[in-house]
């Protein structure tokens, strides 16, 4: 059962608008504070969050913000309910809501607006299921985006090594915790130092891309290594541990010591006029990654060849 | 053995809702977090010193949704898997203690002494993980926040005998609840999904031979427990400094000399963190 969560004062019309939801199957809670809510939200997810702007204005703005914001909880839909006198005023860039309802809307129209923002929902289907990072085709369209800009870029192809003896030696579930963390790592990073600009992308498996303004790449890399590399000790079991290394079976099917997974990334910097289409792009991440994989343990490289390629660019 | 008051207090302890803390921590945290000249670590040494939101932030992060369930158990690694705006959330969503009064401090002074206590302690026995020793430390009476919070009317009949027969918390505890801080600690710890690391710690720092995972982790916060009690930090709930057991003297092995000569650093220590406590203290009563 899908659960909506309406943050509203308890009094009509919301009362009977719960009621309306529960008829048709959904669960419903109110919460008159946003204290309360907060709290419900966090730690039990509702698949629908329905907003009265008028409960507390400010408050409203920061937490639908901050929900929006967060990259694992941005595809949960919000609906704003606002007065009708209300909305000429509304910038909808300062919400980050996915639909309104006017307060005086009747029963059929709060239904039939939530029914439409789930149905919505599903449409947005790029996103790695794993990781509710946007796949390929987002970032494609960035990567396209970026290499016409008239600003420095750096493109990251982020890896794992030694993630399939990890898989083989604990299970895929363990693995796919360890490719959530990464992710995590990743996305949070990428905010705090590119903000807004910065993309994250999950290619699938192992393989991500992060894409951020110059500056800040190398600076992302060396903290995401050395996250990634404090945390995966908490993947590891404390034999493994203590013994320094995995044991598991190689391709022949003998015994043999493994490291857990470390972390590589390759950064392609990016300027105008440099590639022409995404192929390229991938195709230099392809040499750099040749090169930083015969380097044991978490490293990153960044490809140096920016005077030469402007020279030549020149001649 | 059916035991119904038992039963009706992890009834109770399922039922919980939230846990509310000290209104001038949540205060310095949404002014911090207001600030863009803020940093995330910054933020993180804030949250380490108030057990009730450490608690929140281990709980979110090792929950099904978040996906690292028993996995994480520092503050600071968490703020990085949930980001600054999950964070900014559980803050501007916090609930606080509406009735708080500066003595009430005492408890999350006598905590933020038992982490830092165990953290040198555990830095001084080369154990694998300093920081996660002191989280434990910090969380160890979580059960006596939980007490005041959701059990107010037998915490205050705990507080009167404690008084009148001259016993200890705990004694005073199994009197009325038949069960005492530690297992509530412990109870809520595990249904949170917490570590292990941290579980056996809170579960057992006054009987540390519970402890199968973590005995050494456990016999180091007992010992912090005891330390901070005798050097006078804080209030545990009455004014007694307990024994160690024998077997945390066999785990924790510093006799009276290295003790001695780690004394001036944990005084230092001691120094710092009641500036931090003042501060509360004064917040809460301006």
């Amino acid at each position: 059962m899908r659960k909506v969560l309406l943050l509203s004062p308890e009094e009509p019309p919301y009362t009977l608008w719960a009621e309306a939801l529960r008829n048709h199957a959904y669960q419903v809670e109110i919460f008159s504070t946003i204290e309360e809510a907060g709290e419900r939200i966090l730690f039990n997810l509702p698949d629908l969050l329905v907003v009265s702007e008028s409960l507390q204005p400010e408050l409203a703005r920061d937490l639908i913000f901050a929900l929006k914001y967060d990259l694992s909880l941005a595809s949960l839909p919000i609906l704003l309910v606002i007065r009708p006198e209300k909305l000429p005023e509304m910038d909808w860039k300062e919400y980050f809501v996915d639909d309104f309802i006017c307060e005086g809307a009747s029963r059929e129209e709060v239904l039939s607006r939530v029914e439409l923002a789930f149905v919505r929902a599903e449409r947005l289907a790029d996103n790695n299921p794993l990781t509710g990072l946007p796949g390929n085709t987002s970032i494609l369209r960035k990567i396209e985006e970026i290499i016409k800009s008239d600003e420095e870029w750096a493109v990251g192809y982020v890896d794992l090594d030694n993630f399939k003896p990890f898989n083989d030696a604990y299970g895929f579930s363990r693995g796919d915790e360890v490719i959530r963390m990464l992710a995590r790592i990743l996305v949070h990073l990428v905010d705090l130092y590119a903000g807004p600009k910065g993309f994250v992308g999950h290619i699938g498996g192992d393989d991500f891309v992060f894409i951020v303004p110059l500056e800040v790449a190398e600076k992302i890399s060396q903290e995401l290594i050395r996250k990634f590399d404090e945390l995966i000790l908490n993947f590891v079991d404390p034999e493994d541990r203590e013994r320094g290394c995995l044991i598991t079976t190689d391709r022949q099917g003998v015994l043999c010591r493994m490291a857990w997974p470390s972390v590589s990334v390759a950064l392609v910097p990016i300027w105008k006029e440099r590639f022409h289409h995404y192929g390229e792009v991938a195709a230099v991440a392809a040499q750099l990654k040749h090169y930083v994989k015969k380097i044991p343990g978490s490293t990153y490289l960044i490809d140096r060849r920016k005077e030469e390629r402007r020279n030549f660019g020149i001649d | 053995m059916i035991d119904d008051k038992r039963r009706e207090i992890k009834k109770k302890l399922r039922g919980l809702q939230g846990l509310p803390t000290l209104p001038p921590i949540v205060a310095k945290l949404t002014q911090m977090i207001g600030d863009e000249t803020v940093s995330a670590p910054q933020i993180a040494a804030v949250i380490e010193r108030d057990q009730v939101l450490t608690s929140k932030v281990l709980r979110l992060v090792n929950s099904a949704f978040y996906g690292f369930p028993r996995r994480i158990s520092t503050v600071s690694n968490a703020i990085v898997l949930l980001g600054l705006n999950v964070i900014r959330t559980l803050v501007l969503t916090a609930s606080i203690f509406e009735m708080m009064q500066s003595r009430d401090i005492g408890l999350w002074e006598h905590s933020l002494g038992v982490a830092m206590v165990s953290g040198v302690l555990a830095r001084e026995l080369r154990l694998e993980n300093p920081e996660e020793v002191a989280t434990a430390g910090l969380l160890h009476d979580l059960g006596k926040v939980v007490e005041r919070a959701s059990l107010f009317e037998d915490y205050t009949r705990i507080q009167k005998i404690v008084q009148d027969q001259k016993i200890s918390w705990r004694e005073a505890e199994k009197e009325i609840l038949h069960m005492d801080h530690a297992e509530i600690g412990g109870y809520l710890l595990n249904r949170w999904n917490l570590p292990e690391r941290l579980i056996d710690p809170v579960s057992w720092h006054h009987e540390v031979s519970g402890a199968k995972k973590f005995p050494v982790e456990t016999a180091v916060v007992q010992m912090a427990d005891l330390l901070v009690r005798a050097r006078g930090f804080g209030y545990g709930g009455d004014p007694w400094v307990p024994e160690p057991e024998d077997l945390v003297l066999e785990r924790v092995p510093l006799d009276r000399s290295r003790l001695e000569k780690l004394w001036p650093e944990l005084e230092g220590r001691f120094y710092e963190l009641r500036f931090f406590i003042q501060e509360m203290r004064e917040a809460l009563s301006a």
